[in-house]
């Protein structure tokens, strides 16, 4: 646990003083909102609202893959990363660690990004928001876990910023039906559907455990 | 378990077709000290990160005091000071060491930085970023950083270079303090007599596999330059 505590607090530090992290994905994520709102037709309609569900978690997926990508290559500058496997305790710990810090900063991102899309698609969303931060907060902890595992597979490969996605994408479908499904139940009726929240629980609980099991493997060199 | 500080038997280690390490057998009791040497791609850093558990042996045996070096319980017996530093530009050295001490489960950490920073001479610049440090500042506080757990057992990849005359010196007379204080010292360097300064015997590498073992203190000093000039013509 320690060891957990102590990834979280330098992966946060680190991007507290460079901020470049977290900049990049919301520029990133906000220039995608406003590609969506001036390439629909017709302004917001209904039919626009009705897909606002998915062009948020596109939004959100596009600045989780430059965030994850970031995450491990800052760790290649002075083999920093060989420096955290040396840790003697099980690497999932390591895992985790680096999830948690992932998890935070893409929610921080998601939160603004969030009040920016629901201006721009005129969506109520603060009579949801703690709803919808749980369906955000679940479906990104999928994303993270099973991109944190991938991000650190990528990186020392020599195309990790085109690997990264070719490896994370396909696994991303079943927290995308998800997520997407409890967004837009939020967004249409205000009530959280169970269904998608129970796909987003399960396949959150499985990336998590086989990401914390395999990651011994996936440091070593 | 226990055993000598190190024992490798028919140890190997491939990069897809390419072969790194080829029945390497090393055997190291405690509080000895060794140089590896050799031409550049004989497998000297190879080793070492198989040493330090960040990569595992394709073939053999390699344990540390009796464990698998993998294991978790063998990564905390050892300090690793690699070619990089292993440190994060925007820490500062207090920050650095605290993190490192962190991870490797150091008991009253903050106590135990304070001293490492004293010992390394960095007290005074202890809240300083580490993008503002010279190389041999980075040097110190890598060492620092690399025993902050109090390791029994420390591999060096070639910390000499890239230092100043004085830094390097500096480096010599903590390396001799260590050695006399009993722990066991493992050094990848190009400089047979820094070997010869440095450690009571020697192997140097070649092709991945162990071209001469002997002493490599000055009176084998000789002996082995020849056969580092060997391997490197061979190479």
């Amino acid at each position: 646990m320690s060891v957990l505590l102590a990834i979280l607090w330098k992966d946060l530090v680190t991007e507290w003083r460079s901020r470049d992290r977290i900049a990049a994905m919301l520029l990133f994520s906000l220039l995608v909102v406003m590609v969506f709102h001036f390439s629909l037709p017709g302004g917001v309609t209904k039919q626009t609202q009705a897909s606002a569900p998915g062009l948020l978690w596109i939004a959100y997926v596009f600045a989780a893959l430059l965030g994850l990508n970031r995450s491990f290559s800052i760790e290649l500058e002075n083999d920093a990363l060989a420096g955290i496997a040396l840790s003697p305790v099980d690497r999932g710990w390591i895992f985790l660690g680096k999830t948690a810090a992932n998890w935070a900063i893409l929610g921080a991102a998601q939160a603004i990004t969030a009040c920016v899309f629901a201006l721009v698609f005129d969506l109520a969303l603060a009579a949801v928001a703690l709803r919808l931060a749980l369906v955000v907060g679940l479906g990104s902890l999928g994303l993270c876990s099973v991109g944190t595992l991938f991000a650190a597979v990528a990186v020392r490969t020599r195309f990790r910023e085109v690997m990264l996605p070719l490896l994370l994408l396909p696994l991303l479908v079943p927290v995308l039906l998800g997520a997407v499904r409890a967004t837009t139940g939020l967004i249409e009726t205000g009530a959280l559907a169970w269904a998608p929240v129970q796909l987003l629980l399960v396949t959150d609980a499985i990336y998590l455990i086989v990401s914390f099991l395999v990651f011994d493997y996936v440091l070593d060199e | 378990m226990s055993g000598p500080a190190l024992r490798a038997s028919g140890l190997g280690k491939r990069f897809g077709r390419s072969v790194a390490l080829d029945g390497v057998d090393l055997e190291l009791p405690e509080g000895a000290s060794l140089a590896v040497l050799g031409p550049n791609g004989a497998g000297k850093s190879t080793l070492l990160r198989l040493i330090a558990g960040l990569a595992r042996p394709t073939s053999g045996s390699l344990l540390i005091a009796g464990t698998p070096a993998h294991h978790p319980a063998a990564r905390a017996r050892v300090g690793f000071i690699g070619h990089a530093s292993l440190l994060y530009a925007s820490l500062s050295a207090r920050e650095n060491l605290l993190f490192a001490a962190r991870l490797q489960r150091v008991p009253e950490a903050a106590a135990r930085v304070a001293g490492w920073l004293e010992a390394a001479g960095l007290a005074r610049v202890g809240e300083l970023p580490v993008s503002h440090f010279s190389r041999g500042m980075s040097q110190r506080l890598a060492i620092a950083r690399g025993l902050v757990h109090d390791p029994s057992l420390l591999l060096l990849d070639e910390p000499f270079a890239g230092l100043d005359p004085r830094a390097a010196s500096r480096l010599a007379a903590q390396l001799a303090s260590l050695r006399a204080a009993g722990r066991t010292l493992l050094l990848v360097t190009h400089d047979p007599r820094r070997a010869a300064e440095q450690c009571d015997r020697a192997i140097v590498l070649a092709a991945g596999r162990v071209a001469y073992a002997g002493r490599g203190d000055q009176a084998g000093a000789e002996a082995l330059e020849r056969a580092v000039l060997a391997a490197s013509d061979a190479a």
